[in-house]
């Protein structure tokens, strides 16, 4: 599995569009679909990646909802955040529609039916499906906080939005500076 | 409206500051950005909002709006940061190895040249009173190829703001001699 100081892979995947389904005036099944790629990332965003095994089990819904709810704190930290799993997007559809917690989710969901990401990433199971692993990515693409749960151990969205506010909160300003230290680093500080 | 209005605003008893306040603003080795960027942080820093009011309008007028938002900023990171900071100094070291766990990112990117917003949060520095903040940032701008004359002029619009925000509150207190209309 890749972690942290690794570079995330690259990834272009077909996936549920977010918000609330039923304001969406669709002519056909694509048209609530959207492609979501590594590429399309914005500069200076960080992203949380989160992968669960099966749509429709029980433990999911709870902590999607969970990252859903969070979507504007995430979003307040530069992070954009993105829900996987290898379900097709149309049973991913199907259980928006289906799950009264999941229907306004603000937040896109993913399909990697090919299972490439989760094969470069290393979290492909026995069972054939993603574990239940969760990735922050720095604007670098590089990871900085990886977790991996076993079987239906459900995950506190909280931790990982502490975890993202301590990886940015760098004391970055030269207040923090202390009598005796040689020199203040200028240009490290002006290359912040 | 601005910069006269503040000026015409001081009573007779702060003629020094409404002359300073002209002569800080006219005539200023820092470049236009530096200057209105420490004029609005500093206005902001002395929490005066007649000040701020009238400087403010007369900034918008110099800075671009990005310049604009990040002294705004800095008046604002630096009104947690020299609280803050001040009091860990003030410790004697006693904190120094507990991590902050403070979002300051805004220092990072501050949306306009590092050493513009260093400067402000110099003078902002000088405003709230943190002799360990105002070193530090005096060390960066400094070796960032700012001039001791430079420095100096950032001071000096700190303290005649600082001043002039002084007077007009003064002046705006009750029972104070009214000549703000």
């Amino acid at each position: 599995m890749l972690t942290i100081g690794d570079q995330f892979p690259t990834y272009e995947l077909t996936a549920v569009i977010p918000g609330d389904l039923s304001g969406v005036d669709a002519k056909q099944p694509e048209d609530y679909f959207t492609t979501v790629s590594s590429a399309a990332t914005g500069e200076d965003r960080w992203r949380v990646v989160f992968f669960w095994p099966k749509d429709f089990t029980f433990v999911c819904p709870t902590e999607i909802a969970a990252f859903g709810r969070l979507a504007e704190e995430f979003d307040d930290r530069d992070t954009d955040v993105l829900g996987v799993s290898t379900d097709s997007e149309f049973v991913h559809y199907a259980w928006r529609r289906d799950h009264e917690d999941l229907l306004d989710l603000p937040i896109p969901m993913a399909s990697d039916l090919k299972r490439t990401l989760v094969s470069e990433l290393g979290i492909l199971n026995a069972d054939g499906v993603a574990d239940r692993a969760t990735f922050l990515i720095d604007p670098n693409n590089e990871i900085q906080f990886a977790m991996v749960t076993a079987g239906s151990v459900g995950r506190n969205v909280d931790e990982v939005l502490r975890v993202l506010d301590a990886l940015q909160s760098d004391e970055l300003c030269a207040c923090n500076w202390k009598k005796g230290e040689a020199t203040i680093d200028a240009s490290a500080l002006m290359a912040a | 409206m601005g910069l006269e209005t503040l000026r015409g605003a001081l009573p007779p008893y702060a003629k020094d500051l409404k002359l300073n306040l002209g002569s800080v603003t006219s005539s200023s080795s820092l470049s236009e950005q530096q200057l209105w960027g420490t004029v609005l942080a500093c206005a902001a820093a002395t929490r005066s909002q007649r000040t701020l009011r009238e400087l403010a309008e007369e900034a918008q007028e110099h800075l671009s709006d990005e310049a604009y938002e990040a002294a705004l900023g800095a008046a604002s990171i630096m009104g947690m940061n020299n609280v803050f900071y001040r009091a860990k100094h003030l410790l004697n070291g006693a904190y120094d190895d507990l991590r902050a766990s403070l979002r300051m990112q805004i220092i990072g990117k501050p949306g306009v040249e590092k050493v513009d917003f260093e400067l402000w949060s110099l003078a902002v520095s000088s405003i709230n009173g943190c002799g360990a903040c105002m070193e530090a940032h005096e060390a960066v701008v400094r070796e960032a190829g700012l001039s001791r004359e430079q420095v100096f002029d950032a001071l000096r619009v700190a303290a005649v703001v600082a001043g002039a925000a002084q007077a007009v509150e003064i002046d705006a207190a009750p029972g104070a001699e009214a000549t703000l209309s």
